[in-house]
């Protein structure tokens, strides 16, 4: 027997609540509302609610918190990588130094060394998850599945062919231009974002289980807190270059640094908190 | 008159008190509280309180084949509820022995 449709009001109210909440509550609000006639009051009180709902969702099974946390931490993860390669081009590519400031180059070093062992460790550990998630798709011809297992390697590659032939085009003596810059950048986040949207999507369609996933979850939480030291060498690094190298134009802007630092400080802790989410369920007692 | 101090009622413990019998679903709950308590629940209010009380192990879900799920009291509920009747019961006797001695109230 099919459901009667709830009514739109209904539905908005609805739509307000975090996607596990409603997977839970949904259906039953929406009989409680019919039952009851449910008028705009009863459907203002639900509306009401969806706030605090927020704050603390009902938790799915421990497989389904590991893959969702695995999928927003290598989404932020990945935000967070192309922060840094941005920091890396316009500071230590450009040999920026501040004389008697070693804790500019000990920054530096600490985000070389951390980005290095995170993106090793988050390989390593996901390797396990990402080969048992594409034998299921060859051995079930599930074509798209794969593709998107393939896209942390397909979508970074497209991106450098794509560099590399503009940047012949608009190449100038002094190299290309700020617009240029910023469309490259963004590009790179686009990028980016497509190679961690492909393995999240793969998880949410696969839905694996078992030790690979639990491994993975648990590399997660290990790499992000690597990449949180990263993210802080990052934060010392722009902070001593907003002091102490005022002669570079750019590094004296409060505001751009601010900017940047927030997005820095805001992907750092996504990262964190939701391998940290996945960590937890993966060592918690079944 | 209204009830001044309803809205001050503890939507939590009428949940509990009204799955202390038997396991109820949520029109069932907002019903028996309406008739037997004289509270009002409202909907985001009642799967609030439904949500809060799950997570904390007070109530838990039963098997239904529709979208009318009925959840009953756990142990642990039951303990709760019996607690804070218990409280509720000492605070509900001083009030109507000093209310009998401000009012004049027999039997108080």
């Amino acid at each position: 027997m099919s459901r009667p449709a709830a009514p739109p009001l209904t539905r908005a109210a609805l739509a307000l609540y975090p996607p596990s909440w409603r997977a839970r509550y949904g259906d039953e609000v929406l009989a409680l509302l019919g039952d009851s006639g449910g008028g705009p009051v009863a459907v203002a009180s639900v509306a009401w609610r969806a706030l605090p709902a927020w704050f603390s969702p009902p938790l799915p099974d421990r497989p389904t918190r590991m893959r969702a946390s695995l999928a927003t931490a290598l989404m932020s993860w990945s935000m967070l990588a192309g922060l840094g390669l941005v920091f890396a081009q316009l500071t230590q590519l450009q040999g920026l130094t501040a004389p008697g400031h070693p804790e500019l180059r000990w920054a530096y070093a600490v985000f070389d060394v951390t980005l290095a062992a995170s993106a090793l460790i988050a390989g390593l550990g996901g390797l396990p998850l990402w080969l048992l998630m594409l034998r299921r798709a060859r051995r079930e011809h599930r074509v798209r599945d794969a593709v998107y297992l393939f896209l942390p390697l397909l979508a970074p590659v497209a991106y450098l062919i794509g560099l590399a032939g503009t940047a012949r085009l608009v190449a100038g003596p002094n190299g290309v231009s700020q617009g240029w810059f910023g469309a490259v950048t963004l590009a790179g986040f686009a990028a980016a974002a497509t190679a961690a949207a492909g393995p999240g999507l793969a998880l949410r369609r696969l839905q694996p289980r078992g030790p690979a996933l639990r491994l993975a979850a648990t590399a997660a939480g290990l790499s992000a807190a690597v990449m949180a030291v990263a993210a802080g060498g990052i934060v010392v690094a722009v902070i001593s270059l907003n002091l102490w190298v005022r002669q570079f134009p750019g590094y004296h802007d409060g505001t751009v640094s601010g900017i940047y630092l927030a997005l820095v400080v805001s992907a750092a802790v996504v990262t964190t908190v939701s391998a940290a989410r996945g960590t937890r369920a993966a060592l918690a007692q079944p | 008159m209204t009830d001044r101090l309803d809205r001050w009622a503890d939507p939590p413990l009428l949940v509990l008190a009204s799955l202390a019998d038997a396991p109820k679903h949520g029109y069932a709950i907002t019903q028996d509280v309406a008739e037997t308590m004289g509270v009002r629940l409202s909907a985001g209010t009642l799967y609030a309180v439904i949500a809060r009380l799950e997570a904390r192990g007070l109530i838990e879900p039963l098997e239904s084949d529709d979208r009318r799920r009925p959840y009953r009291i756990t142990a642990a509920g039951a303990e709760a509820l019996a607690q804070q009747s218990e409280r509720m019961s000492k605070v509900a006797s001083v009030a109507r022995e000093r209310l009998g001695t401000r009012l004049g109230w027999a039997g108080a």
